[in-house]
This record gives C-alpha cells, structure tokens and sequence, in this order.
C-alpha cells in the first residue's frame, strides 16, 4: 500500500494557500461599506453601457482540437505508467509505444491538413 | 495634445494604464467631443475610489460637475500636479470624487421572459437591465450565441473618439460598423501638414515631422503588440531624432524584427491588396501593397532632391509596418539632404498617412475600409489591423477628444 | 514532530518562497524592462518599485461589476495561489529534504498545472463582462495546447528516473543533467512555461489587446492577488524546472538547497528576459506550433532518450 502521507501533505498545503489568499481578498479591501463610495459597475469596454449580458453561449472555436486534445490525454494516461516500467521492460515497450504514438501523429497530421487547429 | 499625453509614457513618476479599474487618476487632456462625455462620466465613475480627475489644457466647457471639483492644470507638465492630487486623496486632504455620470439605471435582477418563462437566476427576460445574447447563425452552421459589443471612445487601443459596433461570435468578429459622429465642419490635421496645403514649408522640416510621426505610431504599435519597453525606445527615438539620424531608425527597425513581431505577432491575413485600395492614397498602407502612390511625385522640390517612391509586395500588417519603419529612416535621410529646399505643390500634401486634400484626408477613407477588412478576423487579428492602420481621428470630421487613463 | 504540525511548517516555508519569489520576479522584470527600454537599471528603486506598486494597490477600493459571479471572482486567484502551493511543496531542496514526496509526484505536477486553466478561466468568466471574458476563452485554446508538450517533456525526464517521484528523477541526474541527456526537453519546457503563467509573449488572456483581458475588471487587492498568484506559478515551474531538468541540488561546492534556489533563479531570469524581448505571439500561431512542432519534438525527444537508455 503506497503512502498517502505525501498526498495528504501536499493536499493540505494547497487547501490551507486558497484559505490564506481568499482571507487576503476579504481583508484587503480599505473599505468595507460599499454605499458609501459607490463605483460605477458597468463592464468595461471603452466607455459605453454594455447592451447585453457578457455570459452565453459562447463559440468556442477551438472545439476540434479540444477532441485531439482528448485523444491525447488519453494517450498521456498510458504514458505514465509506461514511462515507469519502460527500462526494465526493454525494446519492447519501445516499440508498442512507437506504434501507439504513429497512429497518433498521423491523428494530428489529419487534423492539421483538415485545419482543424485554425478557426478564423 | 496628443503627442504630449504620449510622451507621458517616458516619465517614471506616473504610469499609464489600460483600463479605469487600475487607475486612481483620470487625466483628460485636450477637448472633448461632447458626444464622448457620456462616456468618459462612465469610465470616470469606474475608477475605484480614492479616485481624482485632472483637466489638462482642457476648455471649461466641460460642464463636469464632480464633487469635489476637478484638478484644472494649464501648465505645459501636468505630472507634479497629478502626483500632488494623489498624495492629497491618499492623505485625506482630498475626498474622492463622487460619481458625474447618470448612473446605469439598472433594474431588479429577477425577471420574467417575454414568455412567462424564468424568473430565476439568469433565464428569462431582462436579468438586470440587460438582456442575454441572442442566437445567430454561424460560419460552421452552429446556432450559437452572437456577443454585441460597443468598443467605446476610450478603449485603449483605438484612437480617441473612435466607437465600433461589433458582433463577435466567439472571438471572432462577424460584423462591424464604424461610428464617427459627424460634426457640421471637417476638422482637418493642424500640424505641418496643414500648413503645407496652404503655402510652401521647408522639406526639412516635413519630412522629419512625417518620420517622427512613425515613430511615435511604432511605439503605439508595439505598446500593442506586447512590447512596453521596445515602445519607450521607439519613443525617445520621435523625441530625438534630427534629419540624418536614418541609421538609429534602422536600428530601431532591426530591433523590432528580432523580437519577432513579424514571424508570429501579426497577422498574414487581411492583405489589402492594389486592388481593393487602389486610388485612396492610404500612404505606406498603399506603398505596401505595391502601388505608386505618393503626392510627393508631383511636387517639384522634391524631385529636385531626387526623391523616388521605393514600394514593396507585402500588402498585409507586416508589410505596414516595415514600410513605415523604412520611410522614417529615408524621409530622415532626404532631410539631411534637402537643405533650404521648400516644398512646391499647394493644395494637395503626402502626409504620413497618405494623401491629404482640403476636407479629405487617409482616416476617413481608411475608416470606410475597416468593416470588410475587420470581418472574420479573430480579436487579436483584428486588433493588430486596427492599430497597423495608423488611424488618426484628428484628421476624420467629428472628432476631437484626446483622453487617456492614468495612473 | 506530528503530522498537523509539519503540515504548518511547510505552509509557512512555502508562503515564504511564494511571496519572496513573486517579489523577486516583479524586481526582475522591472529591472530587464529597463535594460532592454535602454534607460539604465536604477538597483535600489527597483528593488522598492514592487512594494510601491503593492502599496498603491492595497489603497484601491476592490470593485465589482453589476453581476459577477462573485465566489468564482474570489476564488480563482486564491485557486492559482493554491497549485503553485501545490507545486512547491513537490519540489525538493536535498534527497532527503521535501515537503511532498508521493511517488506519483509528476502526476500530481501535472495535475496543479492542468487546474491552472481553470483557475484563469473562472477569473475571466466571474465578472461578466465581454472582455474577460474573450480573454478566458482563448486561454481555453491556450492551455489546452500546452498541456501535452509540457507532459511529454517532463515525461522524459522520468526515463533515466524509472520512477515518477520528484526526487527520484533528481537523483537519476547524478551522473548526467537531463538538459544535456535530453537538449530539446528544457527549451520545450521553458516555452510551455511561459504558456502556463502567461508571461510575456505568451500574455493572451491578459493582453493588451483585450484593455487587461481577464484582469480588466480587477481593482486593489483583486489585481495584487491575481498578478501576485501568476508570479508564484512561474516561481513553481522555474523551480519544478531547475529540478528535473538541471539536476535539482547537485553542484560542486554550494550546499544542494543554494544550488535549487540558483538555478531556479536562472530559468526565472531567463523566462522573465524572454518576457520583455518578445513580441505577443498570435492564438492561432501558438496552438498551431503546439501541436504540430512541440508534440512530435518532444516524442522525438522522449523515443531518443528512450533509445540511448536501452
């Protein structure tokens, strides 16, 4: 059974960081009564009111290379291990790799002649 | 006024920022279009308290009624007085200013759609006064939503008192309209290029006012495209620079190239070709494109210094640029050479942006580009050809706002 | 000493090197501003200028927008704070010297920097406004070309290392640095470094192009915070950088731990100079250059230096 010690650390220091800073946003703030001195809340985008609401259905142009992202991530996922027993196992892993990795490449090589990676 | 507010950029003791959030210090500079004051009331009450408004050279009929009453300076240096007012509001001795504009007349967030439907959270309705980004078809045939953006008179980037209507889908601009409003006189460049319309000017002396004009242009440029520090070279350059001094301006040109704004900042596409722009004497913008284009063929004391017209193939934003990196270096040249040699031609004169006429000048005919050339560009593209087009609404009718944000 | 109690020490020492290295990045970057600007590099002010521009913040009211998402608002500088945090405590000053030694520790890496794009994407979407919001969108498109170039270049440190614990791949650099083993690894790394926290050319979701991009709508302690937080990642990844890549605490002379801190200053050096030379690279040239030059450079990078194991 592997040590959670390690993972229990690192998690608790990354819970106590967000804690200290979102104390600092609270406490940083000269001034606490927001009606007092109030602040023009519009949105800024050069002086004039906004006409609509900044949160839609936003076109996210880059969704083809989200999914070869995807496929990739995938891929990552089988590289850690595989990077871990890879010396011991020798040329073989080498080679299941090298052909788990072309068939990839030639993913990316699709897309980008598809133009999958450009969007305007 | 302009430059003036530029060279602010130089000093140390202040620091000019983007965006009204950032700022404690409005500096408004020059006179104001009074169609603009609607916005500036809004970037002025965005700035976070302690907050001060300095009126620099501005005329009182500014009818700005803050409370206290804003800083008026008269002086050629605004800066000890920007930093006195700083020092009083951070010292208590200045309230911050209280809010100018009318306020944004918002409503009660919950409501109900046109349908009966929502009421809730974002849904339905005008949540907050405004309403939610409506559908629109799309280039990839998705219906997704369609963002209306106003870019106001004060958006970084954009000369003063410009105003774009823009629908973006994604961050792709689709469609975009230009707004200038339209004053009953044109308000022509007052500068050596509008003497020159009228009587002859020493070539001298046009000709380094038209390299230091690209200069100060190419640290705008470069402010833009992410480069702060190459832009402060690129302005003590405008300030220093004498007839002669070509080879700081190449140098200066080199400097750019190796930071590789070429190779991957700016975009290939648009490419305003010869022949979409031919005859709109764009100035570098057309010299880029290949075209012979340049009053200065036809005036007669420059032909005597030898001048010629040198044009390269390269009609996108790349190309602007280094056409304009290289006239400032020649035109520095052909000032050191020119002597006391006056300029001949009335009526019509090169000036930096191109060929300005009496009541026509570049930027109006620029401007009427802008909605084919900003279409299907991703933002950053877009802003690159906005800045690359040396847009200068002194010279469009109708503008005459010069305001910045400061720090 | 017990568990509660460790955990606080290394909270502390991480806070320490999160702040003095924010610190140090803002002097270094003023300082080769003003190299490169040509104006001469004035030392004492630009040690002070941090804490100036900290000062002047900190009198700013923190704003607001009409209808922010004011928890995301909140949360996202705090959630950046938080992985380069998680980053340090990853990072070891000696073999036997470590916060955080899981033998998974480059998937935990991984992970703290996967969640950056989050992090930058809640900060452009709380205050709902169309510039930020643009910004957090290409930051999308940012962070995911990235991701792969980074893993697979620090993946291959992991080779000599058979292991994907941190101080493993450390000691695996006894006889050789891996940035002479693996040459392409470092530069690789060094790039999607400045992608990660967006430094310099790599400033998309807060470039200027956008008035301040996410950070647009940011005033006082907000805008301290967030810029505060970018800092302490790039500290986290120049540190990560030095450790994988140039051989953590071997050196001849110094204690290890002085050795950690110079190199890590060096990739900070050699980021932040790389920051203020370099234009703004284009979303369309960057993602393209990811996928279609970073990836197969780093599998090259990665079947190499597998070969020459075997």
């Amino acid at each position: 059974m592997v040590s959670l010690v390690p993972l229990a650390i690192a998690f608790s220091v990354f819970v106590l960081a967000i804690g200290a800073v979102l104390v600092l946003w609270w406490l940083g703030d000269p001034e606490r009564d927001r009606s007092r001195l109030p602040v023009d809340p519009t949105p800024f985008a050069g002086g004039h009111a906004p006409q609509v609401h900044a949160w839609n259905r936003y076109h996210a142009r880059y969704y083809p290379m989200a999914l070869v992202f995807l496929a990739f991530d995938m891929e990552m996922v089988f590289m850690y291990p595989w990077a871990v027993v890879f010396v011991s196992e020798g040329l073989t892993a080498m080679i299941e790799m090298g052909m788990f990795i072309v068939v990839l490449l030639l993913g990316i090589l699709y897309a980008w002649r598809e133009h999958a990676f450009e969007w305007t | 006024m302009r430059e003036a507010v530029q060279d602010l950029r130089l000093d140390s003791r202040l620091r000019m920022v983007d965006t009204p959030r950032a700022a404690a210090v409005l500096l408004v500079a020059g006179d104001l279009d009074p169609i603009d004051l609607d916005a500036l009331a809004r970037v002025h009450d965005s700035i976070p308290h302690p907050r001060a408004t300095v009126l620099w050279q501005s005329s009182a009929a500014m009818s700005w009624q803050s409370e206290p009453s804003s800083v008026v300076v008269t002086a050629i240096d605004p800066v000890p007085q920007i930093r006195a007012a700083f020092r009083d509001l951070l010292g208590d001795r200045r309230p911050s200013e209280s809010a100018v504009g009318g306020g944004s007349g918002l409503v009660e967030w919950r409501d109900v759609g046109p349908y009966g439907q929502g009421g809730m959270g974002m849904t339905g309705g005008t949540p907050y006064g405004r309403p939610m980004a409506g559908l629109g078809t799309d280039r990839d045939g998705l219906r997704l939503d369609v963002l209306p953006v106003r870019l106001g008179p004060f958006f970084p980037r954009l000369p003063v008192g410009l105003s774009l209507d823009i629908s973006l889908a994604g961050d792709v601009l689709t469609e975009v309209h230009v707004e200038i409003p339209a004053l009953p006189s044109p308000i022509g460049p007052r500068s050596i290029f509008a003497r020159a319309l009228s009587r002859p000017v020493p070539i001298a002396d046009l000709e380094s006012a038209r390299a230091r004009d690209h200069l100060r242009w190419t640290s705008d440029a470069l402010l833009a495209q992410g480069m702060p520090a190459l832009a402060l070279v690129a302005l003590r350059a405008a300030r220093e620079v004498q007839p002669g001094d070509g080879a700081r301006v190449r140098a200066l040109a080199a400097r750019v190239r190796r930071s590789g704004v070429f190779r991957w900042s700016l975009p290939r596409q648009p490419r305003l070709d010869g022949a979409t722009i031919q005859g709109m004497g764009l100035g570098p913008v057309s010299r880029a494109a290949g075209l012979v284009e340049d009053v200065r063929l036809e005036d007669d004391g420059y032909l005597a210094l030898g001048f010629q017209v040198q044009t390269i193939d390269a009609p996108g934003v790349g190309g602007w640029w280094q056409m304009r990196l290289d006239e400032a270096a020649r035109s520095l040249d052909l000032a050191a050479r020119a002597g006391g040699q006056m300029t001949t031609l009335l009526g019509r004169v090169e000036g930096p942006r191109g060929r300005i006429e009496a009541g026509d000048t570049p930027t109006q005919r620029a401007l009427t580009l802008l909605p084919d050339v900003l279409d299907g560009l991703e933002w950053g593209d877009a802003m690159a050809v906005l800045v690359g087009l040396d847009l200068d609404l002194a010279e469009a009718p109708g503008s005459a706002s010069r305001c910045t944000v400061a720090a | 000493m017990s568990l509660v109690a460790s955990i606080l020490i290394a909270s502390v020492a991480v806070a320490g090197v999160m702040v003095a290295g924010a610190y140090l990045v803002a002097v270094m970057d003023r300082w080769t501003a003003r190299l490169v600007a040509g104006g001469g590099v004035d030392a004492g002010r630009a040690m002070a200028a941090p804490a100036r521009d900290a000062a002047f913040l900190l009198t700013r009211h923190r704003t607001s927008t009409e209808r922010p998402d004011a928890r995301a608002w909140a949360l996202a500088p705090a959630l950046l704070a938080g992985l380069a945090a998680l980053a340090l405590t990853l990072v070891p000053i000696a073999p036997d010297t470590v916060i955080a030694d899981p033998a998974t520790g480059f998937v935990v890496f991984s992970a703290a920097i996967a969640f950056v794009m989050i992090a930058v994407f809640l900060h452009g979407w709380a205050p709902d406004s169309t510039l930020p919001l643009i910004g957090a969108y290409r930051f999308g498109a940012q962070a995911l070309s990235f991701q792969i170039p980074f893993l697979l270049a620090v993946l291959a440190t992991t080779l000599p290392a058979g292991s994907l614990s941190i101080v493993r791949i450390a000691e695996a650099q006894e006889p050789l640095w891996n940035v002479v083993r693996q040459p392409l690894g470092l530069p690789i790394y060094l790039v999607v470094g400045l992608a990660v926290s967006y430094w310099g050319p790599l400033d998309l979701p807060d470039g200027r192009d956008l008035a301040g991009g996410t950070s647009a709508e940011d005033a006082g302690i907000a805008r301290l915070l967030w810029s505060g937080a970018r800092a302490a990642m790039l500290v986290a990844i120049a540190a990560m950088g030095a450790t994988v890549f140039l051989g953590g605490w071997y050196g001849p002379v110094l204690p290890g731990p002085v050795w950690v801190a110079l190199k890590t200053l060096l990739l900070l050096a050699v980021i932040v100079l790389a920051g203020n030379l370099f234009a703004r690279v284009r979303i369309g040239s960057f993602v393209i250059v990811c996928w279609t030059l970073l990836i197969p450079l780093s599998l090259l990078n990665i079947f190499v230096s597998g070969a020459i194991l075997l």
